[in-house]
């Protein structure tokens, strides 16, 4: 048996409702598969007990939960207005610019997604840009060139 | 002005450690508690006047008491934690799970108690990877302690991405695995939450104030504060000033020295424009409104509120269209689609803002923006969609004058001087999923 | 003036207390937890709804078309539609109030915003619910100028049913359907906010016993029949109200014609048997009318395999021949589908005029039930509901599984013996599948377990009726002929079914009365032309006892069979009315305690239950326990002569699937979709596995169509 189903379970046995096991499923599903994509899902629905269909109905509602193919690593920019005032949108035209691609874009060698994202709740210590789901605070454009470079030679 | 409760001794010791913070006397009130009658920690509660920090400002001791007792409703009760922080302008609940992880647990522990219930599921915003992992390894060290836990479990559930989850009703719909839109209410999670059992929704703040409430009695932590707003609030501070951050303050502290004192004052020695009080649901203040309490009532007689107390400084460069568009744009993107009013009228609103914004807009759209908020407020099935239309609706009534221009000018005044100037938002890259073909 | 909520499930025999108050300043008096769109209705005010169908469970105030001023309340308007009726709450609508009318307005602006004008080539035009309330309700005018949503358009979401998305006006009665009262997962909503848009999973048909209702319960044209697109306007059909024919629920239904065509099916609530839903098959199938292969004339066998054209008065001739030439020794094989006039007019001239008794009856129902009679909405009153006999309920009489479904979220258990059925005070008893002796096997259990109520699940849509009718012209017992003279096929499902086919090598010669030529056509002398259950006038009793009334929608190619019987029989001396009406009195005299047809009525009630209690001899023999695996074989919903006829069901056929228990499949490491063998004394068949929460373990099911020649022992093997 695959490890997701196995995985999937246990996650339902943590919960007196084995239907809250959903969005950590999920959550491990896209970790596992990259993206949810239609197998991805088939086989979330399947560990869970329930159909594809309401596994991309919930999936769909949320912003972290992708059901198209994204980048190795994600770089979500907040440019809600606390990051605003201070220089966003700055921060992702350089990014934009060092990436070589449009917000909403992946690199072509499918290892970076860049998109703007809404207030991720750091907004005293804007600009806040998540990398692969972990804040770099305070960052201003002349900063991005070191996060690409990181990206690109990290593993 | 700074008197700390919730943040108490944060700075020079690291809680994150249960050790150190039992050296402050950590875990004492849920010892105390334990000692006391379920009632009676609710009665100590009432009589604290704590209110919900999560936004709606409800008397917590009150909502516990809601609960039906055991022979009432013998479904298990649950308590749900409100972590899914998602109001702009708001980051405290993301700095008190981050650096006093136990004395929210603590809370977390007593209010159990107080309500009976065996089981807690915290529901955290899935972004914050940094909190989630404080409070992992916080759960991991009071595993052995069954003196502490004395068999409740904390489950961490982490959204992923809505900041209607935020909403309590959909965040019970999320939590039990469906899309988070809210229910209507009646019934009251208190009655029918979370599996339709009775359930308490409180907001981190809320509970990491619990233990101190406790510690020191009601009676002593109804001393701070004013009348209708007792004891401390952790505001979150941003934008134009100085020193952003988080700052508890006892409540009623006065606007203006929220930005000038604990802020600092505006950045680049500019002039203040406009203050967002509460987080973006929140009517905002001009720079001539600021000499007001930061409490419930001074906040009411401007028709607006300390929200999820995220305080939002703009100065004199900010365009109000580019702001209007701007949070129009976030609820629209937010918006879970349910209900009418908000689904439509958010994105109506976002067009014509737009059209204002470029110039395009003739005077009748003015007046057709505020008549579409008017029509969204007091019409929708949650708060989301009313808030964005009384922001917004704020933000013309009380710079009529630049709204005006921007119709009469037939262009921005302000154009890309101003720091809100053509944010990308994620809205405007919004794309469908794959429309389905099927084959016959 | 008082009213009943509608869908709440309840019986209403106890009273229950009622509570005041106004609307639109008119007093009213209703049952407590009456909500205030059926509380308004009973002032003879309407407060206009979108989302708002009880049916479909908790009221979810989504579409806010039902605002209205509610005193005590907070001081903004209120969705009606998620109230429920207070003493001395003041209602105001729209009719009475700025506020409320300013809100409806609102609604209906904010609707339109993204709602194309296409309504004169839409299929809703003139029946849609939101072209009504906008010319009541509605501004003359958009003050939107901006581009509005746009869409793909139409997309088909199955063969049978398009989605337009732009027309959709996000209600969620489409998915709420799927999700809660189908439960079958299939269509859902997707995305958020303003770009929420309605969908099946990936390009995948919504492919579920009941997905035609959908669109009935769209309120706008956003989901539409393939089948009925562009076939009509509202102006120019007739409705006629009939039952369907096509399971023994007999579901009630209006039938839409046009020109002399039927164009659609649609439900015709009976709140007792269906609730307003119907199954696909029930609701699509109706194509069969205009099969290919329909048969118009008589046809005639000449010399070896050819046969001939022949006019209705020589088909009589030839028939009373083959009848004469046969002295007595007829065997009759019934369907079950034939209406009581029909089975009891054949029944007459053959068990009277010709002294021929024997019948193959589709099934014998027993009688014992009728001590343990309830209308099939008591399911959902359940504690505890036994589903026994292990076939699969939704595929004989679907609307029954929706029920259980009910129920279920209604907090009964469901369980699959009555070894676990425990002390329930309320527990009714479920039988579906072979060797529940027509019932008496499951009327003894619920004797001897104290259980509410009973059903038995027959085959066919009239069995009951059938067999009543066949009983009711009896004067003398049955005597195996043998050899066999001739042997009359009556209907589809008879000529269909393998055994009558055994029966008829041993016939010399053969009668078949069918619809289609692909059933009578190479082992029959003559054949006549039969007609559909929408054809014809008349009565079918169903699985619960109840008799309903069918009524002739189109006008079939052939005569109806009672008109012809009856014509035949004139020739053997035998009195037989033409006239379904006299027919049935002349059996109801009998069977059904002199009803008349009158009576019957468009919703018919259900004869009280009878209280002679049966022997309460407990059945023989508890559950066998079978060796290895048994196999249940089954007749899907959608197979048949009347699904085989209709291009756009056959997406609907049973997946090759095998179904086990989750037991079963834990023991075996076997997990949902994986390929499985089955396997029986040499034989196998591979399958996906799916897990079943509704089997008992030991059992596995498979679809006729899939079994191959697996034999009742099996073995599992990934
Ligand atoms: C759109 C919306 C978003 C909300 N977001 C949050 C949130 O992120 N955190 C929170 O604690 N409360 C939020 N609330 C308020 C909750 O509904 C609820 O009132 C609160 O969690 C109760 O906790 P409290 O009584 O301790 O404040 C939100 C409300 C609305 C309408
Ligand atoms: S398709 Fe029809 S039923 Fe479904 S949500 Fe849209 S309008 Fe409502
Ligand atoms: S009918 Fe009440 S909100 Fe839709």
């Amino acid at each position: 048996m695959s490890e997701l189903y196995t995985e999937v379970q246990r996650l339902k046995e943590s919960y007196p409702d084995w239907h809250s096991a959903m969005l950590p499923a999920l959550r491990l599903a896209q970790e596992k598969h990259g993206y949810l994509s239609p197998d991805a899902l088939r086989e979330c629905a399947d560990a869970l007990g329930t159909t594809p269909a309401i596994c991309e109905a919930v999936a769909s509602f949320y912003d972290m939960l992708h059901l198209r193919p994204i980048g190795r690593h994600m770089v979500e920019v907040c440019t809600n207005v606390s990051c605003a005032l201070v220089g966003a949108q700055q921060v992702l035209e350089r990014f934009e610019q060092e990436l070589g691609i449009s917000a909403g874009e992946t690199t072509p060698d499918g290892e970076v997604t860049l998109r703007p994202i809404e207030c991720l709740g750091g907004c005293g210590w804007a600009t806040i840009v998540s990398v692969d789901h972990h804040y770099r605070t305070h960052v201003q454009p002349e900063d991005v060139p070191e996060i690409v470079q990181e990206l690109r030679s990290g593993d | 002005m700074a008197t700390e409760l919730v943040l108490a001794d944060a700075r020079d010791r690291d809680l994150t450690k249960l050790a150190e913070y039992e050296e402050v006397a950590g875990y004492t009130a849920l010892a105390k508690a334990r000692g006391m009658e379920p009632q009676a920690v609710i009665d100590e509660v009432v009589a604290s006047e704590l209110r919900g920090r999560g936004g709606a400002f409800f008397p917590a001791g009150r909502k516990w008491a809601f609960i039906p007792k055991p022979d009432q409703n013998p479904n298990p009760h649950y308590l749900v934690v409100n972590a899914d922080e998602s109001e702009p302008g708001s980051f405290k609940d993301n700095e008190i799970m981050a650096t006093v992880p136990h004395r929210f647990i603590e809370g977390c522990l007593i209010t159990a108690h107080a309500v009976e219930a065996r089981q807690v599921f915290v529901y955290i915003r899935g972004e914050y990877t940094g909190p989630y992992e404080v409070l992992v390894a916080a759960l991991e060290e009071l595993k052995g302690r069954d003196d502490l836990l004395s068999g409740v479990t904390i489950v961490l559930h982490r959204g992923a991405g809505a900041y209607i989850c935020g909403e309590e009703t959909a965040l019970l719909e999320s939590l039990e695995g469906k899309r988070g839109q809210p229910r209507t209410k009646p019934p009251f999670p208190a009655v029918e939450g979370l599996y339709r059992s009775p359930t308490v929704v409180n907001n981190v703040e809320t509970m990491a104030t619990v233990p101190q409430i406790i510690r020191v009695g009601a009676a002593e932590y109804a001393k701070l504060g004013v009348p209708d707003s007792r004891g401390t609030r952790v505001v979150s501070i941003s934008g134009h000033v100085q020193r952003p951050g988080n700052y508890e303050i006892e409540n009623g502290t006065s606007v203006r020295s929220l930005i000038y004192d604990l802020g600092g004052g505006i950045t680049g020695d500019r002039a203040l424009k406009a203050v967002i009080p509460g987080g973006s649901s929140t009517v905002i203040l001009r720079y001539d409104e600021i000499d007001v309490g930061y409490d419930f009532n001074s906040l009411l007689a401007l028709k607006t509120a300390m929200g999820s107390a995220g305080v939002v400084v703009l100065d004199d460069r900010c365009c109000m269209v580019q702001l209007g568009i701007r949070i129009s744009e976030f609820y629209e993107h937010e918006s879970c689609g349910k209900c009418t009013p908000c689904r439509e009228g958010t994105r109506w609103m976002t067009q014509i803002l737009r059209r204002l914004e470029a110039g395009d807009a003739e005077q009748h759209e003015l007046d057709l923006l505020l008549d579409v908020c008017d029509r969204i407020n007091g019409k929708c099935l949650c708060p989301l969609g009313e808030t964005a239309a009384i922001a917004v609706a704020s933000y013309v009534d009380k710079f009529r004058g630049e709204f005006q221009q921007h119709v009469d000018e037939g262009a921005c005044p302000f154009g890309d001087s101003s720091p809100l100037h053509n944010v990308l938002a994620p809205v405007a890259m919004h794309t469908h999923s794959p429309v389905a073909t099927v084959p016959a | 003036m008082s009213v009943q909520p509608k869908g709440s499930g309840q019986t209403p025999s106890a009273v229950r207390p009622t509570v005041k108050l106004t609307i639109d300043g008119v007093q009213v008096e209703v049952p407590k937890g009456t909500g205030l769109v059926e509380a308004a209705l009973a002032a003879g005010i309407e407060i206009p709804v979108f989302c708002y169908e009880p049916r479909l469970g908790a009221p979810v105030g989504a579409c806010r078309m039902c605002l209205c001023e509610i005193t005590p309340g907070p001081p903004k308007p209120q969705a009606a539609c998620t109230l429920q009726a207070a003493d001395g709450m003041e209602v105001r609508t729209a009719l009475t109030s700025a506020v409320a009318a300013e809100a409806q307005n609102a609604t209906l602006e904010f609707i339109l915003v993204n709602h194309p004008l296409d309504c004169p080539v839409c299929d809703k035009g003139g029946e849609c619910p939101l072209q009504d309330l906008t010319f009541r309700y509605g501004p003359g005018d958009t003050r939107m100028t901006f581009p509005k949503r746009t869409f793909d358009k139409p997309i088909p979401i199955s063969p049978l049913i398009a989605l337009d998305r732009e027309r959709c006006i996000l209600c969620y009665r489409c998915t709420r359907f799927s999700e809660q009262v189908a439960e079958d997962g299939q269509l859902v909503a997707v995305n958020r906010g303003s770009q929420t848009q309605i969908a099946t999973f990936e390009d995948e048909p919504y492919r579920a016993p009941f997905t035609g209702n959908v669109v009935e319960l769209c309120p706008v044209g956003a989901l539409t029949s393939t089948t009925y697109r562009f076939e009509a306007r509202p102006w120019e059909i007739q409705d006629v109200p009939s039952v369907c024919g096509l399971c023994p629920v007999g579901c009630n239904v209006n039938v839409t014609t046009r020109e002399g065509k039927v164009k659609r099916i649609l439900s015709r609530n009976h709140p007792e048997v269906d609730q307003g839903w119907l199954c696909d098959k029930g609701r699509f199938a109706y194509r069969h009318l205009n099969a290919e292969d329909r048969l118009r004339d008589p046809l005639l066998r000449v010399r070896r395999r050819g046969f001939e054209e022949i006019s209705w008065e020589r088909a009589l001739d030839e028939a009373e021949q083959l009848l004469r030439a046969a002295h007595g020794r007829v065997v009759t094989a019934l369907s079950g589908s034939e209406t009581v006039e029909q089975a009891y007019a054949l029944a007459k001239l053959l068990r009277r005029g010709l002294d021929s008794h024997t019948a193959v009856l589709p099934e014998e129902i027993s009688d014992a039930l009728d001590s343990l009679r309830l209308p099939l909405s008591a399911i959902a009153d359940a504690d505890a509901i036994a589903l026994l006999g292990d076939a699969p309920v939704v595929e004989r009489a679907p609307i029954v599984e929706l029920w259980i479904k009910q129920a279920k979220r209604n907090g009964a258990r469901v369980v699959t013996s009555i070894g676990e059925l425990g002390e329930a005070a309320n527990a009714i008893l479920v039988w579906c599948g072979p060797d529940g002796d027509g019932g008496a096997r499951v009327a003894a259990l619920a004797e001897s377990t104290g259980a509410r109520g009973a059903f038995y699940l027959p085959e066919t849509a009239n069995t009951r009726g059938v067999c009543d009718a066949w009983a009711a012209a009896a004067d003398a017992e049955a005597a195996n002929p043998d050899p066999i003279a001739l042997l009359i096929v009556s209907g589809d499902e008879a000529a269909a079914n393998p055994a009558v086919r055994a029966l008829a090598e041993q016939a010399e010669r053969v009668l078949v009365i069918s619809m289609f030529h692909g059933l009578a056509g190479g082992w029959a002398d003559l054949v006549l032309p039969g007609t559909s259950y929408l054809e014809r006038d008349g009565t079918y009793v169903n699985l619960e006892g109840r008799v309903q009334r069918l009524r002739r929608t189109v006008i079939p190619p052939a005569p109806d069979e009672l008109v012809w019987i009856s014509r035949l029989a004139e020739r053997f001396g035998v009195e037989v009315s033409p006239y379904p009406s006299a027919v049935f009195e002349e059996v109801s005299a009998i069977a059904f305690g002199g009803i008349l047809l009158g009576a019957v009525g468009e919703l018919a009630e259900l004869p009280p239950a009878t209280d002679d209690k049966g022997s309460g001899q407990t059945p023989s023999g508890s559950d066998p326990e079978p060796s290895g695996l048994q196999l249940i074989r089954y007749r899907p919903l959608f197979s048949g002569p009347a699904v085989e006829r209709t291009p756009e069901l056959q997406f609907q056929r049973p997946l090759a699937e095998v179904e086990l228990s989750r037991h079963d499949a834990t023991d075996r490491r076997i997990r949902n979709g994986d390929e499985v063998t089955v396997r029986s004394n040499g034989t196998s068949v591979t399958l996906r596995a799916r897990i079943s929460e509704d089997l008992r373990a030991g059992i596995v099911r498979i679809a006729d169509e899939h079994a191959g020649d697996l034999q009742p022992s099996v073995e599992l093997a990934t």
